[in-house]
């Protein structure tokens, strides 16, 4: 290897983290070098991700940095290549987009180092070949998580520590999987891990991908996304829970299930992660329908979406994993897309909440085309792209015989259709609302129309030439794999006309009918358009208990239960080990010391007896083992 | 010039009660001064040690040794790099935190006297020597700790020299058994009459009693009563001194150094090092959560991170030495960055109680990024530098198969975060309290003190293979031997 792969390599990681560092430093009074900067940075990154990518060569950076086995290892595959191209494509539309959303916000320079950091930091995680960088990279992105969401506005911070602590959990989920597979495999070079998925290596393996797979955003480890919808700046959405977060939770999740180990169709763990996907789709999607506010809603998707990859990908058939990974492509395209729309709407009537809106679509065309284009594309409507890679994933979940996974699948797709007809109808057609805050909306500026209309044409092409990422980018990850039986030409089959496709048309058709009914009943007001489901006898009820933080698990864990042991601690440790040494200084008062407690008070009296007593302790173990 | 180190800041702490009468500001830099040199010295020995040379001297009377020796390997100058970089910072933290407290220069020279104290401690070879200085550097401790003080917190000093008097009476104790099984107390002689034939069950008692001695200095479950008192006790800076290096200087030093050239590090040792230490971690970390002085909070969160050392030396392999090693090292620097951190906030709101405090964080920007990234670098979040020692931690015990131990530390982990981002919640954010809207950043020399300190925690995490290869690994070596593998 040359010296120049060896820097084309530090290059993604390097070039954001100076900048983002930079930008941290920079005088205020400096206006536009900020933006300057972050897109020059950007900009570099991709070119450089684009090089690596073109290079088309395994390429490897191998510093030896302690003992241990733990070295600065770096590698790119064909799939790291890819990702990195992808993350690095998001990087630079979406601190284009920043330039214009966050100009004159609140802390809009520390939002700006934030998001070159975690680029830094993420381009590090996707080129990681030693477990112990990855882990670095991967859980210095806590950092710049808490940083983004905290900067929101000056009440952010609950939520902000809510994202961090949860985000934290699931990291030490993924360490512990990691010093699994390290026990087992005896090294932490990732490209050299290839483990059995029985005994202690699905422990490893649940437990990896339980990290993979939380920082994807799926459930449980979802509910810190919608409370940040509204907390975080708009782009942070677009940016981490949308496009990054996806792309590196679902690229280890594939290492995982295709390299580290190998998911056979129907094996244990392949329902176990089926059964995660399919639940990650259904209930999510159901919260999102009955939303009211155009980033909450968004915010549920981007969790229901996560669970059409990791079922995909938990399927074990080529054409379901295939289908898994290009559904990360394509979501993090059409929901960054329609995060962006809502910033649009935000920073133009000043509200997203949608009883507020309505009729945008003469004063903002782009906007709501680009809207448009993503919520066909979400909702799996031919064409677009996301038409594809679900029908792929149904085809997929249908190989494996349980026809629950697919019609968890189906039902999904039912109520993501419902729910953007509600959104895109109750915001950009209809009467315009009296209760907007901005009477007069107009079309946002280039750098905001720019990137919208550049990843929603992405939209497009992906979906009407699906050969394109299927070959380039998809098809050589899964080339040898085992999973891969016979040629994986998946495109010729995108647009046969099948009994599955039937399906999928009838779900969209039902969603649009349901659409219809809601908007009839609640007297043409669209956003109510999903009272019929929210008031149905029993769902009423759970919505209720949904939206009072009863199914919050960080809820549950950290405000009752940690509260409550460590006051137990206190009472056994403190309290209760405070009256055994009330009965045990008399014992030690025979042996003269107890007069130390009449010249002193009693707590000192405590620590002393503490103090003999683990000397007591130590000395009868240690002597005992001499006398053997 | 080994003796340097300890006859330096002997002789400043000397001329320093004179200098107040020559210029105010002079003590301050002085002190200040005096241990730069002294880091500075240090520095220029790293390489020399590092490469596996030791460094010896000894006091000669007429050509003849004269009983006094002096040793530099590769533990001693990782404490003494440790000692002279917190005492740096929080000697210029105090030029303003200490102006209330009364006379600024009796202060430097107690302070440089425990300097000088735990420095002759590292270095000297003979156990009778390193009580004298143990001894130095806790008398020195108990008046810092009183240091212009009413009411209770002269009560916290108090309760500490009471039980540390135990633990010295136990430490002489054992020592003069030792004195009496081998007849004599010199370190190398020591270590090459180790195993022969001594009374096993009075060697057992002497381990015992060490134990007890110095694991009451460390402060570890369940040796720890009287640390939550004197560390909010005393002025800020010199809670940072004790959390930071005191008790690791007093206690882990002495004992690390005592069991592997005395004894070995037997199963046994490192069994109750293993159970003391998940025992101080838990107790510690669960603790914490109830507390609401900010500073109690960081003393009982002092007592959890002793506890990944312990878990790290209980090990018994290099990798555990360590990384039990590093994280003391990272503890010394994101500790005192706390206590200061702390120091800092009570300065300027005169509130102790966090549930009082509220919304500063607008209002105090450095001491709260400060504080956020030494919450960070406890709580083992990358890229600080508690992340590589904790891990080194939790890779040790896997190492080991002490597989439950492993997964106790990453839960005690997570409940350190919960604490501190609790307390951020209280004091940092929220809205702000009523009555504070007028308080303003910490003077230059402390928010300097603090943000230094902060940089160090991020730049030993970026360059941490620098610091192991160079600080870590030949303190192991100088433990284990060159010849002990380091897995």
């Amino acid at each position: 290897m040359n010296c120049c792969s060896m820097n084309i390599l530090l290059l993604p990681i390097v070039i954001p983290l100076a900048a983002g560092v930079l930008t941290l430093l920079l005088p205020r009074a400096l206006k536009g070098v900020k933006e300057l900067l972050a897109l020059v940075a950007t900009g570099a990154t991709l070119y450089y991700a684009w090089v690596l990518f073109q290079a088309g060569e395994d390429v490897r950076l191998l510093v030896p940095w302690t003992s241990f086995g733990i070295d600065f290892d770096l590698y790119a595959p064909h799939f790291a290549r890819f990702i990195l191209l992808a993350a690095a494509g998001f990087q630079i539309l979406l601190t284009l987009y920043s330039t214009s959303f966050m100009s004159g916000k609140w802390r809009s320079k520390e939002f700006f180092a934030y998001l070159l950091i975690t680029a830094g930091m993420t381009n590090g995680a996707v080129l990681s070949n030693n477990f112990i960088v990855l882990l670095f990279f991967w859980e210095s992105l806590l950092v710049t998580l808490y940083g983004m969401i905290s900067i929101g506005h000056k009440g952010a911070h609950p939520t902000a520590t809510k994202a961090f602590i949860i985000s934290g959990a699931a990291d030490f989920l993924m360490f512990l999987g990691i010093l699994l597979a390290w026990k087992i495999s005896g090294t932490f070079t990732m490209s050299e891990i290839h483990l059995d998925s029985h005994g202690l290596g699905a422990a490893a393996f649940v437990l990896m991908s339980l990290g993979a797979m939380a920082k994807a955003g799926a459930m449980p480890f979802h509910t810190w996304i919608p409370d940040a919808a509204l907390d975080a700046p708009l782009p942070f959405m677009a940016y981490l829970p949308a496009a990054l977060e996806k792309l590196l939770g679902i690229y280890m999740l594939g290492r995982i299930s295709l390299e580290f180990f190998t998911i056979h169709m129907n094996s244990p763990l392949s329902i176990f992660l089926m059964s995660l996907g399919a639940i990650t789709i259904v209930f999510p999607v159901l919260m999102a329908l009955v939303q009211k506010d155009y980033k909450r809603l968004l915010s549920f998707h981007a969790i229901s979406q996560v669970g059409y990859m990791i079922l995909g990908i938990g399927t074990g058939s080529a054409i379901g994993i295939a289908g898994g990974l290009f559904h990360m492509l394509n979501h993090a395209m059409y929901k960054c897309t329609l995060f962006l729309s809502g910033g649009s709407v935000e920073k133009q009537t000043g509200t997203t909440d949608l009883s507020k809106l309505g009729g945008l679509f003469k004063a903002m065309p782009i906007t709501a085309l680009c809207f448009w284009v993503a919520a066909l594309s979400i909702s799996g409507v031919p064409p677009f792209n996301g038409f594809v890679s679900k029908e792929m994933v149904f085809h997929g979940a249908w190989e494996t015989g349980h026809p629950i996974f697919a019609v968890a699948a189906w039902l999904g797709a039912i109520f993501t259709f419902a729910s953007f007809l509600k959104l895109g109808h109750s915001s950009y057609f209809g009467k315009r609302s009296l209760d907007m805050p901005t009477q007069k909306p107009r079309e946002s500026g280039l750098a905001m129309l720019i990137p919208m209309l550049v990843i929603a044409g992405g939209c497009i092409l992906f979906g009407v030439k699906s050969e394109i990422p299927l070959k380039h980018f998809i098809e050589p990850i899964l080339a040898g794999k085992p999973v891969v039986e016979g040629p994986m030409e998946f495109w010729h089959h995108a647009y046969d006309i099948n009994w599955i496709v039937g399906v999928s048309m009838g779900c969209l058709l039902i969603a649009f009918l349901l659409h219809l009914y809601g908007f009839a009943k609640s007297g043409g007001k669209a956003h109510l358009a999903s009272e019929p489901v929210h008031n149905l006898p029993v769902a009423h009820k759970l919505y209720d208990w949904a939206e009072a933080d009863v199914f919050d698990m960080y809820n549950w864990f950290f405000n009752k239960t940690i509260r409550g042991s460590a006051a137990a601690i206190y009472v056994l440790i403190d309290r209760g080990i405070d009256a055994l040494y009330e009965r045990f200084m008399i014992w030690v008062g025979q042996l003269g010391i107890g007069r130390l407690k009449e010249a002193h008070n009693g707590v000192y009296a405590n620590y002393l007896a503490w103090v003999i007593g683990g000397f007591v302790l130590v000395a009868w173990v240690l002597v005992s083992a001499a006398a053997r | 010039m080994l003796l340097l180190f300890i006859v330096l800041p002997l002789a400043v702490a000397a001329v320093m009660p004179l200098l107040d009468r020559v210029s105010r500001r002079l003590p301050d830099a002085l002190a200040s001064l005096t241990v730069a040199a002294l880091f500075a010295m240090e520095c220029g020995y790293v390489t020399l040690v590092a490469g596996g040379e030791v460094v010896y001297w000894s006091a000669t009377k007429y050509g003849v040794p004269a009983g006094f020796s002096l040793m530099m390997d590769g533990l001693s100058l990782l404490f003494l790099v440790t000692i002279s970089l917190v005492a740096f910072f929080c000697s210029i933290f105090s030029s303003t935190y200490m102006a209330p407290y009364g006379k600024k220069s009796t202060f430097y020279a107690l302070l440089l006297i425990m300097i000088a104290g735990m420095n002759g401690l590292v270095l000297t070879t003979d156990l009778f020597n390193l009580y004298v200085f143990l001894e130095v550097a806790a008398v020195a401790g108990y008046a810092l700790v009183g240091f212009g003080q009413q009411g209770d917190n002269v009560e916290g000093a108090f309760k500490y020299l009471m039980l540390s008097v135990v633990a010295t009476t136990s430490i002489l104790l054992s020592l003069s058994f030792i004195y009496f099984m081998t007849g004599t107390l010199s370190l190398p002689l020591l270590a090459s009459q180790a195993g022969a034939a001594m009374n096993a069950k009075l060697i057992a008692v002497c381990i015992a009693l060490f134990l007890m001695g110095f694991g009451l200095k460390i402060g570890v479950v369940p040796f720890h009563g009287w640390l939550p008192d004197a560390y909010p006790a005393a002025p800020a800076p010199i809670s940072a001194m004790l959390s930071g290096i005191l008790g690791k200087v007093t206690g882990i030093y002495a004992l690390l150094r005592i069991v592997f050239s005395v004894f070995g590090l037997t199963p046994d040792i490192s069994h109750i090092f293993t159970v003391l230490g998940v025992a101080s971690m838990l107790v510690g970390a669960l603790l914490a959560i109830g507390q609401t002085d900010f500073r109690r909070m960081l003393a009982y969160s002092s007592i959890s991170q002793v506890g990944y050392m312990f878990l790290g030396f209980g090990t018994g392999t290099a990798m555990g030495i360590a990384a039990g090693l590093f994280h003391l090292f990272n503890h010394a620097v994101f500790k005192s960055l706390l206590f200061l951190d702390a120091g800092s906030t009570e300065y300027a709101t005169g509130i102790r109680d966090l549930r009082k405090l509220g919304g500063i964080n607008n209002r105090l920007p450095i001491t709260g990024l400060t504080t956020t990234i030494g919450v960070f670098s406890t709580a083992g979040v990358p890229p600080f530098n508690g992340f590589w020692s904790k891990l080194f931690v939790i890779l040790a015990l896997v190492g080991a198969q002490q597989y439950f131990v492993a997964v106790l530390a990453i839960g005690a982990s997570i409940l350190t975060l919960w604490y501190f981002l609790q307390m951020q919640r209280w004091a940092f954010y929220g809205k702000l309290t009523a009555g504070l809207e007028f308080i303003r950043e910490v003077p230059f020399g402390m928010a300097f003190a603090t943000f230094c300190l902060a940089l160090l925690c991020l730049a030993i995490g970026l360059c941490y293979p620098w610091i192991t290869a160079n600080l870590i690994e030949p303190g192991v070596t100088a433990l284990m031997g060159a010849k002990m593998p380091l897995m």
